[in-house]
């Protein structure tokens, strides 16, 4: 790598040519602020926050368009600077609405913190502020299915306006008029509609652009807890951070209150896709199982203790495949983990022998998505997380890397409406709808080719009321598993939220069952699984990362909340690694001041 | 000196080919052709060329900085957007003279390389686009633009672009911006336009006068040409004056010229029974000279020593009738029109200085708000994406400079002191 | 459910106050139009078909009057770029009417050369004449009043810009007469630059 070296205010920075004096200073741990430059959107140049002194220019420069020279001297401190950006502060604030204690961005903005660091002790604006839709909240109107905007708080940084002409390629959002009179909108207001909406949010500097989803929901000081995860809807596995409300003392727990992505320039960048983001509720939703359902004579579901049901599905089960081997069959969902694939495959081969895994079918949902031609952020057709996974553990024909269309399962349909099936165990862990069609097993079951159907997942769903057995699993969010993505990359959740009533990792109900059905499961964790994944498959170097696979933990969001606004993590997450003060042993603020600087505040 | 650029402004059919062409029309590009591209650049620059736009940059010098390595075609963008209040020779040329511009651009893209010109006409002069539209027909119907350019294996396409009202297009970038489609919104230099300009192509912006100077230097020789005007400030110099004098026009002259002898001699002075109150010699850009500083000479050099610009020589003469907090509330009110918005300060601070100008010449003015006026003028200058910013605060600070009493009259009597009969009877109403 | 109470948010989502676009009625060239455009957008590379979109509006607005929503459409689908982009480059420039336009539409150079020399005046003058403050039309859609910024013929103040015909050196005295004029003899009264109407005589 090239490099440069220059000194920002005193210090010496080593940076990649062709980098711009915004980065080094971001790179170093130097605080400079910005709005209109996004690391994933790019430089504009318009927003003049950034100004610094570069020795040898006449004038300030903005060091967000400024590439790095050798021996290039920067000050972000000098007295020119520091009463230069406070103007460019003022102008920001001058006709920004100050509702900050009812702005959704109060607490996480860039804007208050860099406007408490850099900007002036007050405003000297004495005329009346815009308005454009209504004062203060009254001011939220329409912008899409997905949002809402606030004009008022606007600073015209454009960084929406730009995410959607070039990471989008959909210019949806433009500027209408000029001047002071510039606002951000869409051709008759009618709204962004894209299925990576939600980024608008976080690339937001203000409370402008904020989603329906989470606005008046929470504050940020009231989501003590974070969990850096992966999203587990779709082949892609973004990379995100599911964040947790504290609920009263009175009504104990917690909540998951909304998913933001996570810088991961391999798999995501810094985007998540809508569904992703907003398609979550169904975890903490009503249809959520929360005890083990069994089907009574009446035809009722009723709620079971856990043994109750272990040991008469065993019954079943062990009846049905006496009477028929070939009759007992699994169909799994591909969002199903490595360890949980595994565990079936076990399952099969303890009970039948080697041939048993033959009984196992793994289906998934495939929706082209309706996304501009030039996007760069593709959402795959394969709503499931794990195929590469089953292929790897020889589940599903083909292997990692190959194209994934739609799943085949008509051989496993046929046999169940010929009657051929005794018994069909189904793996569901969520969303709905995510096995694709499964209509034709309701209605197997109800007319009478099946005769068993057990379920074992987490919603309420069609299927799972036509069962006569429902064991109650984890959704993504409650447990450590691991998922090889449509890139073949492996990755693992992270367990942020403990599982509802009575649920229980799946793992850990299929030890149970194995276990109760005579196979001598010896595994205490998921770990333990994992381990003995890599050991059976030894062969499979893809598989070999789930021994060293690192799960990240709920963590308290103190450092986020220094961060501020989720959109900036990647600072913290990326640019600041090895720095303080997430870690590290530089402290810039004890290196000396250069002459003639000032201190900055503390944040 | 007599004329050059508009020497047969007056004659009935200056605009025609069949003129141009017996007034040695094109003789300047046969000239270039039988040269290479490097000698009419080393022409250009030994000429001392300047960009009458408003910078002054050296023509040769900008030419040669077009990145003639790149693969990519080269254009040459004429920045015929004449917007700077107090300015109108552009309009004069194209109109009476359009094919004196249509040659000077064809030189240029031989001397750059390119086979493209715009020229960028402002949205109000349509009917200057029918006269160069009309020009550039004639000239294609004699081969003097098209494919293989009078049997030199040259192609040169010249068009016109019409604009639609901004002031902001006749920055170089923003013009390359609105020629591309977009709002009219300058972009970040570095990269300059000479290595990413026109669709990310190596792109030389010239003025009108500019460009129609050109011809005259392969005609008649650099060493002529620099001849004309002092050191430096070679080539003859158009000139508008305009305001307060008897006689307005644009006028030719060699930059020896003193603005005494612009103003006093050629357009009159002021008018009977006025005085002279200020001057403001290089468009509203600029800061105002005072009566005794009439005898500088009005080049480059000469106006920036007296601490102003002759930018787009928009000379605007002031009488003793302006009141100058109302001429600065005039100008505040374009520079907040047609501020592009993109950027922070200017956007804001636009609007910030016309409100406070307002109020003061309405009458509701605090002494405090001219320390503001100051203080906000400041924090733009020099804090904006292009020179607009610079520009703006300019009307705010050269008046508080040079009359600051008459801001303090308006604030201690409560209403403008000097509010002329030419001046709307009407008060102030909202800002609109 | 909101903690926020006084905020509606379910169904029912505030609209902007924004005036939107007139849609007008469904809108394409005149195949004149049409034929024009082709030839104009052939002046910029083929990959570059944005660059027509000034004259593309132009045109639009030459045959409407102004441009609607529609007209909008019509350009986006013309030149390759979303309706968004045509929407925020129509709002951006000062000669795209958004709304419908008098017969006449008299823009009074306000900026400093022509105020020196009573341009306000001749504002207040048709205004008082034709009865409307500047930025309005009359009720009989025959005038538009408008002040606009410098039109860059400063020697010839006060100008005002008819249509896109020069009106120079007007008094306030002679804004009544020139009201009148286009009143009574139409288009035949619209002016030129002096340039063009030195070359007529």
């Amino acid at each position: 790598m090239e490099t440069v070296t220059l000194t920002i205010d005193g210090r010496q920075v080593t940076i990649e040519k062709g980098k711009t004096v915004l980065q080094a200073a971001i790179e170093s741990g130097i605080s400079v602020p910005y709005y209109c430059y996004h690391p994933g959107i790019g430089i504009d140049g318009s927003c003049r926050v950034c100004i610094v002194k570069i020795e040898k220019m006449p004038k300030l420069q903005t060091s967000c368009s400024t590439v790095c020279t050798e021996g290039m001297a920067v000050s972000t401190r000098t007295p020119d600077v520091v009463e230069a950006r406070a103007g460019v502060f003022e102008f920001l604030l001058i006709n920004h609405p100050l509702d900050c204690p009812v702005c959704d961005k109060g607490g996480e903005c860039p804007l208050q913190d860099f406007s408490y660091a850099f900007g002036p002790d007050l405003s000297r604006m004495d005329f009346p502020r815009r308005v454009f839709d209504g004062d203060g909240v009254r001011g939220d109107v329409d912008f899409g299915p997905t949002l809402m905007l606030n004009r008022q708080r606007c600073i015209l940084c454009t960084r929406c306006v730009r995410f959607m002409r070039d990471v989008d390629a959909d210019a949806q959002i433009n500027i209408i008029d000029r001047g002071y009179g510039s606002e951000i909108a869409t051709f008759q207001e009618e709204g962004v509609h894209s299925l990576i909406s939600g980024n608008l949010m976080d690339v937001c500097p203000v409370g402008a652009i904020t989603t329906r989803d989470y606005r008046f929901k929470s504050r940020p000081w009231d989501n003590p807890l974070a969990a850096d995860t992966i999203c587990t809807q779709c082949a892609k596995g973004c990379n995100v951070t599911a964040w947790i409300k504290a609920k009263p003392e009175w009504a104990k727990g917690s909540q998951l209150i909304r998913f933001t992505p996570r810088l991961n320039p391999d798999v995501n960048d810094y985007w998540m896709c809508d569904i992703g983001r907003f398609e979550y509720h169904w975890i903490e939703g009503e249809r959520r199982v929360r005890k083990p359902l069994e089907r009574q004579a009446s035809g009722v579901q009723q709620p079971v203790s856990w043994d109750d049901v272990t040991a008469k599905l065993c019954d079943r089960l062990a009846a049905a495949g006496t009477s028929n081997p070939d009759g007992v069959r699994f169909l799994l969902s591909a969002h199903a983990s490595h360890e949980e694939l595994f565990l079936f495959k076990r399952l099969t081969e303890e009970l039948v022998g080697e041939s048993g895994p033959a009984a196992i079918s793994v289906s998934w949902r495939y929706r082209e998505k309706q996304q501009p031609a030039g996007t760069k952020f593709k959402v795959p057709a394969v709503d499931a997380p794990n195929v590469n996974g089953a292929r790897m553990l020889g589940l599903v024909p083909g292997a990692p890397g190959d194209e994934v269309r739609g799943a085949d399962v008509t051989a496993l349909r046929q046999a169940v409406e010929a009657g051929r099936v005794t018994a069909l165990y189904v793996f569901d862990p969520g969303p709905d709808g995510s096995l694709g069609d499964t209509t034709w097993i309701v209605e197997a079951r109800t007319r009478g080719p099946l005769p068993l159907l057990i379920v074992q997942g987490v919603l309420l769903t069609d299927l799972a009321r036509a069962a006569d057995f429902v064991l109650p699993g984890a959704s993504y969010v409650e447990k450590e598993a691991s998922y090889t993505n449509g890139h073949g990359r492996l990755q693992g959740t992270t367990r942020a939220i403990p599982t509802p009533g009575d649920a229980m990792e799946d793992w850990q109900i299929l030890v149970n069952l194995g276990t109760a059905l005579g196979v001598a499961f010896d595994y205490k964790s998921a770990a333990h699984v994992r381990s003995d994944v890599t050991g059976r498959f030894s062969t499979i170097t893809e598989l070999q990362g789930l021994s060293t696979l690192a799960f990240n933990k709920p963590m308290e969001a103190r450092h986020w909340l220094q961060a501020s606004n989720p959109s900036e993590r990647w600072k913290w997450d990326f640019m600041f690694q090895d720095l303080p003060p997430v870690k590290g042993n530089v402290d810039p603020t004890s290196l000396p001041l250069p002459p003639g600087a000032i201190p900055l505040k503390e944040v | 000196m007599e004329p050059l650029l508009t020497r047969y402004v007056r004659e009935p059919n200056a605009f025609t080919l069949d003129f141009y062409l017996r007034h040695q029309g094109y003789e300047g590009f046969r000239k270039a052709l039988a040269m290479t591209p490097d000698e009419v650049i080393e022409a250009v620059k030994a000429s001392g060329l300047r960009g009458r736009g408003g910078a002054g940059f050296p023509t040769g010098m900008k030419w040669q900085f077009v990145d003639k390595k790149s693969p990519n075609p080269k254009y040459i963008a004429c920045n015929a957007d004449e917007s700077e209040p107090g300015t109108f020779k552009d309009h004069l040329l194209m109109e009476r003279n359009p094919h004196l511009l249509i040659e000077g651009c064809a030189i240029g893209c031989y001397a750059i390389g390119a086979k493209i010109a715009y020229i960028y006409v402002r949205g109000e002069f349509l009917h200057v686009q029918e006269v160069l539209e009309r020009a550039i027909a004639e000239a294609y119907a004699r081969g003097f633009l098209g494919r293989n350019v009078l049997g030199s294996g040259f192609d040169c396409d010249v068009y016109v672009h019409r604009g639609a009202g901004a002031y902001e297009a006749g920055e170089e970038t923003a013009l390359l911006e609105s020629l591309e489609g977009k709002r009219a919104q300058p972009r970040n230099k570095p990269p300059f336009p000479a290595v990413v300009g026109l669709y990310n192509c190596p792109t030389a912006v010239n003025n009108v006068e500019t460009l129609s100077n050109v011809p005259l230097i392969l005609l008649n020789g650099a060493e002529w040409f620099a001849g004309l005007g002092p050191e430096k400030n070679g080539g003859p110099k158009l000139y508008c004056v305009s305001g307060h004098v008897r006689r307005p026009g644009v006028y030719e002259a060699s930059m020896k010229i003193t603005l005494r002898e612009l103003i006093e001699g050629h357009a009159g002075g002021v008018r009977e029974g006025r005085t002279l109150k200020a001057v403001i010699p290089g468009g509203s850009s600029v800061p105002c000279l005072l009566p005794d500083q009439l005898d500088t000479q009005a080049s480059f050099d000469g106006i920036q020593k007296a601490g102003s610009l002759l930018g787009s020589a928009g000379i605007v003469v002031l009488d003793d009738t302006t009141c100058m907090v109302w001429l600065a509330e005039n100008l505040l009110h374009f520079y907040r029109h047609e501020s592009c918005g993109k950027c922070t300060p200017c956007r804001e601070g636009t609007d910030w200085l016309h409100k406070i100008l307002r109020r003061i010449e309405g009458g509701g003015g605090q002494l405090r708000d001219l320390d503001l006026l100051s203080s906000i003028s400041g924090n733009v200058a020099g804090k904006t994406l292009c020179a607009f910013g610079d520009a703006a605060v300019t009307p705010v600070l050269t008046t508080l400079k040079h009359f600051r009493h008459e801001y303090e009259a308006h604030i201690r009597e409560g209403r403008c002191t000097l509010p002329a009969p030419w001046r709307a009877t009407r008060a102030l109403e909202g800002v609109h | 459910m909101s903690f926020h109470p006084k905020m509606a948010y379910d169904a029912t989502f505030q609209k902007s106050a924004r005036p939107l676009e007139d849609e007008g009625p469904a809108f394409v060239y005149t195949p004149a139009n049409r034929a024009r455009f082709d030839e104009i957008v052939r002046r910029y590379p083929p990959d570059r078909r944005r660059s027509a979109v000034l004259p593309a509006l132009y045109l639009a607005q030459q045959q409407q009057g102004y441009i609607t929503a529609n007209a909008i459409r019509h350009v986006a689908g013309l030149v390759g770029i979303t309706r968004a982009e045509v929407e925020d480059v129509v709002s951006f420039y000062t000669m795209f009417y958004t709304k419908p336009v008098g017969t006449f539409v008299l823009q009074v150079c306000r900026t400093l050369s022509c105020a020196l020399n009573g341009a306000e005046r001749v504002t207040e003058e048709l205004s008082a004449k034709i009865g409307i403050p500047p930025g309005q039309t009359d009720p009989s859609g025959t005038f538009t009043l408008l002040e606009v910024e410098c039109l860059g013929a400063c020697d010839r103040a006060p100008v005002v810009m008819v249509n896109d015909a020069w009106h120079e050196n007007v008094k306030p005295g002679d804004a009544a007469r020139l009201v009148d004029d286009l009143r009574s003899r139409g288009e035949a009264a619209l002016s030129g630059c002096h340039h063009v109407i030195e070359q007529k005589r």
